[in-house]
């Protein structure tokens, strides 16, 4: 088979299954789920042979398949099996106490890393940039930075206890909440639009792919 | 036993994120360390997406040997993702494909169309939606949304009478969108960060439940 015979079937088996997904606009049915199925199977296989390939098989190639192995290459190569086998038992309610060592090592890792990612990838650029943002132009910088903070504050539920037993919020914290419920209404709209707008861009392709199925 | 199990584990989750947080700093002295913890964790976490899977098709396997409702579909799946590994698997032992690519076919096929098929889709029910809001009660906060939508869709047409609304619609998305999307941002951050000190200082046990 040649590789223009494969496209050209690999072109009309997309469209069927766009049309099959597109029939969904008519209501639920058999033909939208059986593609969203094979649609599934093929991305969840896609994704094994994607950690076999690109994580597992290296690994052991590198550790208990590499040629004269050490001993210390082995033992290195079982730990994350070990870990591994640890993970599943959390699934025997009798043994699941020995799998929380398993999560353990996935937690106390991935937490760093997490900390890490957050602080030197997000919290510094982030406020660094806000804080810059004034000298490119005054207004818009403060407002970047009003819009910031307010936002930020929004998400704060800090109150105080009248004599009464009531419990108010300070004015200053319900005004600049106010603030920045309304920076957030501003930017979810956007957020909302650049959503229609992206999938509008993805609908009129398949439309033209469809079309140029059809016509040629 | 339990509670000796519950407290290696914490012990390990201090200890082992305390190292990876040390060793993640530039220049530390256990950066050999960091590294190699962090290999290991993907690694397992490789194994925990092949394992998935695994259970995913023998899951769907069993619906389809009982005879379950909706079993056409699992046997649908099941066939989807048998013929992926397959194909895969003869290709990589050089016993189909050499000038062409089956599996670059199938990925183009399914994969593409399909997704895309769906994310297309999804244009209805944001319309839909945004077009519900003023159904039940008109409020400030409804009415600034809409707007603002418009106002983005508008400009976005590029349209020369309605030059304006590009401009608004460019302000809107650079300065206070901006800063909206930077508060939620930097609250995420925070509270993430906020939640691995506690994970760290050993205040949330949850993993050993």
């Amino acid at each position: 088979m040649t590789p223009q015979t494969l496209d050209v079937i690999a072109g009309w088996v997309g469209f069927v299954l766009t049309l099959l997904i597109f029939s969904y606009l008519l209501a639920d049915n058999f033909l939208y789920r059986l593609a969203v199925y094979i649609f599934v199977g093929v991305a969840a296989a896609y994704s094994a042979v994607v950690a076999v390939e690109g994580v597992l098989l290296p690994w052991l190639r590198g550790t208990l398949l590499a040629p004269g192995v050490s001993a210390g290459q082995i033992l290195f190569g079982v730990v994350p099996l070990l870990i591994g086998l640890l993970l599943l038992l959390k699934s025997v309610p009798r043994l699941a106490f020995l799998g929380n060592l398993g999560m353990a090592f996935l937690i106390g890792i991935g937490v760093a890393v997490s900390l890490i990612g957050t602080i030197s990838g997000t919290l510094i650029p982030l406020i660094a940039s806000s804080g810059t943002a004034v000298g490119d132009n005054l207004v818009d910088g403060l407002i970047i930075i009003l819009g910031t903070i307010t936002s930020l504050l929004y998400f704060q539920y800090l109150a105080v206890r009248r004599p009464d037993g009531e419990i108010v919020r300070p004015w200053p914290l319900r005004l600049a909440g106010a603030v920045g419920q309304i920076f957030l209404i501003v930017t979810f709209a956007s957020l909302y639009a650049g959503a229609i707008l992206s999938s509008l861009t993805i609908f009129s392709e398949r439309i033209a792919f469809l079309l140029a199925q059809v016509l040629g | 036993m339990k509670r000796i199990s519950g407290i290696l584990a914490s012990a390990l989750v201090i200890g082992l994120g305390l190292i990876t947080l040390w060793g993640l700093f530039p220049g530390s002295p256990v950066a050999f360390i960091a590294t190699v913890l962090v290999q290991l964790v993907v690694v397992v976490s490789a194994a925990a997406v092949l394992i998935g899977v695994i259970n995913l098709l023998w899951v769907h396997l069993r619906r389809v040997l009982r005879g379950d409702p909706g079993w056409p579909y699992s046997l649908a799946l099941f066939f989807a993702a048998l013929a992926v590994i397959v194909i895969v698997t003869l290709e990589r032992l050089n016993l189909i494909g050499g000038e062409v690519s089956l599996s670059t076919f199938l990925f183009n096929a399914v994969q593409v169309s399909v997704e895309s098929a769906l994310a297309s889709l999804i244009v209805f029910f944001l319309v839909y939606a945004a077009a519900r809001l003023f159904r039940h009660r008109v409020t400030w906060s409804s009415l600034l949304f809409v707007v603002t939508l418009l106002i983005i869709l508008i400009g976005w047409l590029h349209i020369p009478a309605l030059d304006f609304f590009s401009g608004v619609s460019e302000w809107i998305r650079t300065i206070p969108a901006s800063a909206g999307a930077r508060g939620l941002l930097i609250g995420i951050a925070l509270g993430v960060a906020t939640a691995g000190v506690r994970v760290l200082l050993g205040q949330d046990p949850s993993y050993r439940e």
